[in-house]
């Protein structure tokens, strides 16, 4: 029932995975448990480190937005999204026009 | 009588009933409503349960509508079925299971999510209709009725997107859809029209045994594709789907998902099993891949910079139809050729079929995940979100299951199918292989945005009093949940018993053709 799936060119064996997943976290958990033995709960060392600043009460002070992540990305693929977002007009005869002009280009490449 | 031969009518009467009856069982009050809606999904789902194992056991079922027998399809001195025809193979069945767990689990989640709406009467008649248009669409071996139901289906989506009456973009979203819509359904009317005009018949399976590919026959068939592509949500032909998928209540969503896969469907009935050996050259299999390629990557690269979060799954949605297309055109690439089927065309069908069913589930959960976030701060922003974790941790698991699914990562349900489809479509070229993988870092890379912003991080002031959603909404992804790691867990069970049996159905043209007409091909 496990069982174990073919592709044609390899295969995939979940039990086989478990099993890997299981030894690989006992392995985390045994290196975490090997840790400090000097670390001391509700002490300085417990404290955010901020810069050296005052850390902000409220989170959202200090949480980076979706809108920031993966700005890097957007950034050097510029002129690639100007095209894509430029294609997203959000105008209903631009979507129907979209439609019939992938019609027609099959329709024509078809019979050709 | 024996209840399994009346299984596909069955299917069918259950929502129609519900559909017409909501109005009057909700004179009776919040629980009678849910009892209703609930209820007659979950009979809905243990119907088309028993028709995937009737199918499985005794092959082929049909069933005859306004006959004299229910199984009786060509009465005595008659060339060609007249009647309304449901035809249930096991991609049907296959189907039918996938669409009625999404409609379940999406009912289930209403119960609670839809407490702030009113007119709740109309909104279970336009649920229960747009299950039933489906269905119907899954299990009609009918080119009109086809049709007929994609109008069904499509009237009550145009409600159902709209029916958050006092956003201006929900009724913007469902004209928009409305428009698109209309307008393919028209062109699809033409192509049956003018399949019916040459071949005196409207059953799939009669026009199959006639079918010449000639010029109208190839016009037919872009005018049915290009519509049903669109209907599916394939590139360039999406831009719809996002406002539609995010304009909708949740459970709407998660049931659209479905919906989208009904139409995938009739694209894939239409190629395989009424062109099929007829198609002729290899323009049109490319012309889907092409589209399955381009609905990947842009759809993904499209997601990746969306910031509302029901935006960014819709747009998710687009890419993965493009996984389905790619293992179905791959398939229907070699279908005249045994040793490429053998060799890697029937893995790759497998594929996109099993892909079919991981997309439903995980998709239709993630979109109930995102309206449990939406139901529990108000907020579809991702940017305005942070550290719900600490305050809906069901819904975080969830949420993460799904996530991790759609992102391929093993060992969940997404990865498998998309081994599948990785490995047989590097035989036709490595390129096609590349772009699949690269689609699917860039689905993880979105979704590690989507936790990492709506999730994880420091807590914020304004949802200090955020708490997990009722115990309806959680049963609901609940469901879909187990799906995924029911697949997940046993995926060899998966591929034999409902993915396999299915790609088996597709590919068999003259087994499709031959149970409506007798003699095959």
């Amino acid at each position: 029932m496990f069982g174990t799936v073919y592709t044609g060119f390899g295969y995939w064996d979940v039990t086989a995975w478990i099993v890997f997943f299981a030894i690989a976290a006992g392995l985390t958990l045994w290196l975490r448990a090997q840790g400090r033995e000097d670390f001391k709960e509700g002490t300085d060392q417990d404290e955010i480190y901020w810069s050296g600043n005052p850390v902000p009460e409220d989170g959202a002070e200090i949480s980076v937005p979706a809108s920031s992540a993966y700005w890097g990305f957007r950034k050097a693929m510029e002129p690639f999204y100007k095209v894509l977002t430029g294609m997203h007009t959000g105008i209903g005869t631009d979507i129907v026009g979209f439609y019939v002009l992938t019609v027609a280009f099959m329709a024509v490449f078809i019979l050709l | 009588m024996n209840w399994n031969d009346h299984l596909p009518a069955l299917l069918l009467m259950i929502p129609l009933f519900g559909a017409f009856a909501a109005p009057l069982v909700c004179l009776l009050g919040k629980t009678m409503r849910n009892v209703l809606l609930v209820g007659l999904s979950f009979v809905t789902l243990l119907v088309a349960l028993l028709l995937w194992k009737s199918v499985l056991a005794g092959g082929i079922a049909v069933y005859v509508m306004g006959g004299e027998s229910f199984n009786l399809t060509l009465p005595s001195g008659m060339a060609l079925p007249i009647r309304i025809i449901m035809e249930v193979d096991a991609f049907s069945a296959f189907m039918v299971v996938c669409g009625s767990i999404a409609s379940f689990a999406g009912a289930l989640f209403s119960t609670n999510y839809m407490e702030k709406f009113t007119g709740l009467g109309r909104f279970v008649s336009l649920y229960f209709l747009l299950t039933l248009g489906m269905l119907g669409m899954m299990i009609t071996g009918d080119f009109f009725n086809f049709f007929i139901f994609i109008e069904i289906a499509s009237i009550a989506s145009f409600g159902l997107v709209a029916f958050w009456r006092d956003r201006p973009e929900a009724i913007e979203a469902s004209l928009k859809y409305t428009l698109v819509s209309q307008v393919g359904s028209m062109i699809f009317l033409i192509a049956a029209g003018a399949l019916y005009g040459k071949y005196n018949a409207l059953n799939i399976a009669a026009i199959g045994s006639l079918l010449q590919f000639g010029v109208m026959e190839k016009i037919a068939l872009v005018f049915i594709i290009g519509t049903l592509a669109m209907k599916c949500g394939s590139f360039p032909m999406h831009m719809w789907l996002p406002d539609a998928y995010a304009e909708a209540p949740s459970g709407v969503s998660c049931l659209l998902v479905a919906v989208s896969q009904a139409s995938l469907y009739g694209l894939m009935r239409v190629c395989f099993s009424l062109y099929g050996v007829n198609l002729g050259g290899s323009f049109i299999p490319w012309m889907i891949i092409s589209m399955g390629l381009a609905s990947m990557f842009f759809g993904v690269t499209m997601a990746v910079v969306q910031h509302e979060i029901k935006r960014l799954i819709g747009y998710h949605s687009v890419s993965q139809v493009g996984y389905m297309l790619l293992g179905l055109g791959v398939g229907l690439l070699v279908l005249t050729d045994a040793h490429g089927m053998a060799e890697y065309g029937f893995t790759a069908m497998k594929g996109g079929i099993f892909h079919i069913f991981n997309y439903t589930m995980y998709k239709g959960l993630l979109f109930l995940a995102a309206g449990a976030i939406y139901y529990a701060t108000g907020k579809r922003d991702l940017n305005e979100m942070g550290g719900l974790a600490r305050r809906m941790p069901f819904t975080t698991a969830m949420f993460v299951i799904a996530a991790a699914a759609i992102s391929g990562l093993p060992p969940f349900n997404g990865f498998v199918s998309k081994l599948l489809i990785y490995e047989s479509v590097f035989a036709v070229h490595p390129a096609l292989t590349v772009v699949a993988l690269l689609t699917s870092v860039l689905t993880l890379a979105s979704f590690v945005k989507v936790f990492q912003t709506a999730f994880l991080g420091p807590e914020k002031s304004v949802f200090t009093g955020v708490r997990e959603v009722p115990s309806g909404m959680l049963f609901g992804m609940g469901v879909l949940t187990l799906a995924v790691l029911g697949a997940t867990l046993f995926p060899s069970w998966t591929l034999s018993n409902l993915v396999e049996p299915a790609a088996k159905a597709l590919v068999d043209q003259a087994g499709y053709i031959g149970a409506v007409m007798g003699g095959g091909l």
